[in-house]
């Protein structure tokens, strides 16, 4: 019976394992010559090599987009923790007036396809002289990962025991306070979790930071890889070496996270 | 909070200016240009050159993205914000009238008369001036030709087709005869992008037909235009075009030919010097003819292309970019494109007449006649809204997806509403 | 009201001002100019902006590059959807199952949700390389163009999405599954029920609800998708799999037509819209009788 377990276990990680090959081929055409790219018959390359890293690395913009995303990703984040945290407190804690349409507009906005408010948005970044900035990339990943930002947070912190605040209140100690200094560390995993995330869909936006990016100056990764040159051929190891830095970030928090997404996030929203 | 709130505003406002410090003394101007083919790049002897003449003026070389359409779109973003990151830029003939109405190109009338433009080919001239004003300085010409492997046709006795009729009965003898399975008849650019438009209006041109009537009207003729995209649907369907041309662009196509695997090729002056190249497989076997006509319809013409120099209207050095687009398009500007190497031709007529510049490329002449009578796309400022608006119908037709009258029709309703705008 | 409820009221105004000023200003204002520019002809780089009411509306409702569009996006949805969900219940159910291992197993499957979209766009464009992609070589050699035939695009647009988003409904049908007592299945066990009638009268009727929410987000998000298809195939060969999003960027961008690419923008507003209250009628009715 065990044994058969263990076959099954097995065969669940091989075949997770076979959905996972795309990824993988790319890792492996990371680090394949160019002379051996265009002859697929062997799983691994005869000569493995750094050189399209070092290409990447050396002569491409992806450092300065690297740069880029990173700053963009942490503004929004800090940006959206700013504004998110004391939203979120207000649902949750206290009588905002009109709370319900509030809560209404705030899920409605989650639902804003980007290509409806992407024309608007260009129209505006333009009037305020906005383009090719950090500054535009920044307010437009607020706009849309602020909502979602919100409703975790309440959320998260409506399970936070209010006694602790009442004895806080008791203390004297005013909203602001209770929120900084009572509520936030309560949270922090969940607030931590929620602005991984939030730093996770910066990282990965592309609607927005294609529309109002002109060069390499404020160049996101997703755009950059979009954009990779390829003169007469296409540099499919430089691409896959690219596509590989581009996404460590991302791998590196979806795969920490798993734990809370699957317990935190999800089960939690599945309870509501 | 207060003063994280603070803090992160100035941060915003930090990140959101970009710096944008003068340069004060000497200057130094930004010469924006698309990759130059060939072996040899005359651009940064030619800016050495100026600099040497002007002292106190430096000049920096910025390569553009690689096709067409993104260089089109980096010169939109770019010169609609307010910044001029550039001062002299190249620009394809197609968007003159565009980035003029848009008023992006400093008008050149004060300083470049018609006098001074008078040795350059009309036709430059025309792509050159619109709303009565000149807008660039002719550069480098393009025309629309057909290469053929002059010992191939040799060998059986034949002479450049002069229609495409002609053309696909010598490319399939030939290749019945020579039993080469890689041998290709005729190579175009079939891909969906400006090239394609490039094809489908000589095809129409051949035709007796063309995109807009004289009167403007969009495609007065829609029998004869979905004969023409027929014909060329028809090129691959009986194999005398491989269907890889559907996603052909001009360095495929070029690459291809020049490889030996295609009898003929249309495509630019450019790939001539390519060919000529030492260790080309073709070199010595290529030969040069106007686009062919159709049967029953008109002889065949090529369309014109090429590049011109044009100044940021918001440069801050006007008189230095104007000096310069003045300095690369006189007799010694384009006589440096006439070196050994250099893929690119000149707008100037008697270059093409040079001792110098022919012995270096033989061929010249013969693209000069061809120059001549070749016709220009569309001048409008919309012509990139239009060729992006037809270029799928063109592409939907020649995959099968549409027939072409359906294309041509849909083609004809969306340019309709498109130039409602007028 | 006391002194202590006016205080909060005022802060709660105060804690909730920020966001929402910054919401307006980014999304629900952008949400309504956007009708607006529906309404004109726009092109920026012309100084072109004149007042036309319903012309665009008017010629989308014939436009056959708009219900090709139209077709395009709901043919990638449905096939989309369906298949992430079957094949996420079914990754679901086995994780469920698993003993050892369990964290690799998820790492392994959360890979490809992680991935940003155009890195998966790079990455399914050289699997599908006529003569060099993994795909045609494991298909025996062929040299299909996955990308370049007008009949073989859509799937692999379609094989490159559902590849990138079923994790994320394994991941619902997986947390979902975990809040599932062990005792329930002893249970039913003891009482003789075999693999098959535990699937059908316990585990489905469970997740049934969390299946729902899945098909309702992942359909208006494939409603929306964009990126994907903007990367790997520009909406080629031909249109095939040019979406309304494709098409409405195009225009936008491409043939810098602000006022019609907006109402293209509208059109798809509406549908997530209409599509959004169709399905949460529907939830709400499922709710009530489950």
């Amino acid at each position: 019976m065990r044994a058969r377990a263990r076959v099954w276990d097995v065969a669940v990680l091989v075949l997770l394992a076979v959905w996972a090959t795309p990824f993988f081929w790319q890792v492996r055409t990371s680090f394949t010559p160019d002379s051996e790219l265009l002859a697929t018959n062997r799983a691994l390359p005869a000569s493995p090599t750094t050189i399209h890293y070092r290409a990447v690395a050396e002569r491409s913009v992806m450092p300065r987009a690297l740069g880029n995303s990173l700053a963009v990703a942490s503004l929004t984040t800090l940006v959206a923790l700013a504004l998110g945290l004391p939203a979120a407190y207000a649902i949750a804690r206290l009588p905002v007036p009109g709370k319900a349409l509030l809560l209404l507009v705030i899920v409605a906005s989650t639902a804003f396809p980007q290509i409806a408010t992407v024309s608007p948005l260009y129209l505006l970044m333009r009037a305020l002289g906005l383009r090719d900035t950090w500054t535009a990339l920044v307010m437009a990943n607020t706009s849309f990962a602020l909502p979602l930002l919100i409703w975790l947070l309440a959320g998260f912190i409506r399970e936070v025991p209010i006694e602790v605040e009442e004895a806080a209140f008791l203390d004297g100690a005013g909203r602001l306070g209770v929120l900084g200094r009572i509520v936030v560390p309560l949270v922090a995993p969940g607030v931590a979790s929620a602005a991984l995330l939030t730093f996770l869909a910066s990282w990965n936006e592309f609607l927005f930071a294609y529309t109002f990016t002109a060069t390499e100056a404020s160049r996101t990764v997703p755009v950059a890889l979009a954009l990779f040159p390829g003169v007469f051929e296409v540099p499919w190891g430089d691409i896959a070496a690219a596509s590989i830095l581009a996404s460590l970030p991302p791998i590196i928090i979806v795969v920490g996270l798993q734990r809370w997404l699957v317990h935190g996030l999800v089960a939690g929203a599945l309870k509501e | 909070m207060g003063r994280a709130a603070l803090v992160l505003l100035a941060l915003l406002l930090l990140v959101g200016c970009a710096e944008r410090r003068e340069s004060g003394g000497p200057i130094t101007l930004v010469f924006k240009h698309a990759k130059i083919f060939g072996p040899a790049d005359p651009i940064p002897g030619l800016l050495r050159e100026f600099e040497a003449a002007h002292p106190g003026v430096t000049v920096r070389s910025e390569e553009l993205t690689w096709t067409s359409d993104e260089q089109h779109q980096f010169y939109v973003i770019n010169l609609e914000g307010a910044t001029p990151t550039f001062d002299v830029l190249m620009l394809d003939v197609i968007w003159v009238p565009e980035f003029a109405q848009a008023g992006w190109l400093l008008d050149l009338s004060p300083w470049v008369t018609r006098q001074e433009l008078a040795p350059h080919f009309p036709a430059a001239v025309a792509a050159a001036t619109w709303g009565d004003r000149v807008w660039g300085v002719p550069w480098n010409m393009n025309v629309g030709v057909l290469y053929y492997r002059a010992d191939l046709l040799a060998k059986y006795g034949l002479t450049p087709p002069r229609t495409w009729e002609a053309l696909v009965e010598q490319a399939e003898l030939i290749r019945a005869r020579e039993r080469d399975p890689k041998l290709d008849g005729v190579l175009w650019q079939g891909k969906q992008y400006e090239g394609l438009v490039c094809n489908v209006v000589e095809q129409f041109w051949a035709s007796g037909t063309a995109l807009f009537g004289d009167d403007g009207r969009v495609l007065p003729d829609l029998e004869r235009a979905a004969g023409a995209l027929a014909f060329m649907r028809g090129l691959i369907d009986r194999g005398v075009s491989p269907g890889w041309v559907t996603a052909g662009d001009e360095e495929l196509t070029r690459r291809a030919f020049g490889d030996g695997h295609a009898i003929f090729l249309r495509s630019w002056p450019y790939a001539m010097d390519l060919f000529e190249q030492p260790d080309s497989p073709v070199r010595g076997r290529v030969g040069i003819a106007a686009v062919p006509g159709h049967v029953a319809g008109a002889a065949g013409v090529g369309t014109t292309g090429g590049f011109h120099l044009a100044v940021n209207r918001r440069t801050r050095h006007a008189e230095a970019a104007v000096a310069l687009v003045r300095f690369l398009g006189s007799e010694r500007g384009q006589r440096a494109l006439t070196a050994a190497g250099v893929a690119l031709y000149p707008t100037r007529t008697a270059l093409y007449s040079d001792p110098v510049a022919v012995g270096a490329h033989p061929n010249m002449p013969r693209f000069h006649d061809l120059a001549l009578t070749a016709r220009p796309r569309p001048v409008t400022p919309y012509y990139l809204m239009i060729s992006t608006t037809v270029q799928p119908e063109f592409s939907a037709a020649l995959v099968r997806v549409k027939t072409p009258r359906v294309a041509l029709e849909h083609a004809r309703l969306r340019l309709e509403h498109l130039l409602a705008v007028r | 009201m006391t002194a202590r409820q006016r205080a909060d009221r005022r802060a709660g105004l105060a804690f909730v001002a920020p966001a929402v000023l910054v919401l307006a200003a980014l999304a629900l204002y952008p949400g309504l100019w956007v009708i607006w520019l529906s309404l004109q002809q726009r092109i920026p780089i012309f100084g072109i902006a004149r007042f036309v009411g319903v012309d665009h509306y008017t010629f989308l409702a014939s436009d056959p590059r708009m219900w090709n569009a139209a077709r395009v996006t709901l043919v990638f949805a449905v096939v989309s959807v369906t298949l992430e969900l079957i094949l996420g219940l079914a990754a679901a159910l086995a994780l469920q199952r698993q003993r050892l291992g369990r964290r690799l197993a998820v790492s392994l499957l959360l890979l490809a949700w992680a991935l940003p979209s155009v890195v998966t766009a790079k990455l399914f464009e050289w699997l599908y390389h006529p003569s060099a992609g993994l795909v045609n070589v494991l298909l025996g050699g062929r040299t299909l163009n996955w990308l370049g035939d007008p009949g073989l695009a859509l799937a692999g647009l379609i094989a490159a999405d559902v590849w990138r988003t079923m994790p994320f409904v394994a991941l619902l049908c997986y947390a979902r599954l975990l809040t599932i007592p062990g005792d329930v299945y002893e249970a039913a066990r003891v009482d003789g029920a075999g693999r098959r009638a535990m699937l059908t009268s316990i585990t489905l009727p469970l997740l049934r609800p969390v299946l729902l929410i899945a098909l309702l987000f992942r359909t208006l998000d494939a409603l929306r998708a964009f990126d994907l298809m903007f990367v790997l195939t520009g909406g080629g060969p031909a249109g095939t799999t040019e979406t309304l999003t494709v098409y409405a960027y195009r225009s936008l961008f491409q043939t810098l037509q602000l006022g019609f690419g907006s109402a293209i923008g509208v059109v798809i507003f509406t549908l997530v819209r209409v599509v959004a209250a169709a399905y949460l009628g529907v939830l709400r009715r499922a709710g009530a009788t489950a």
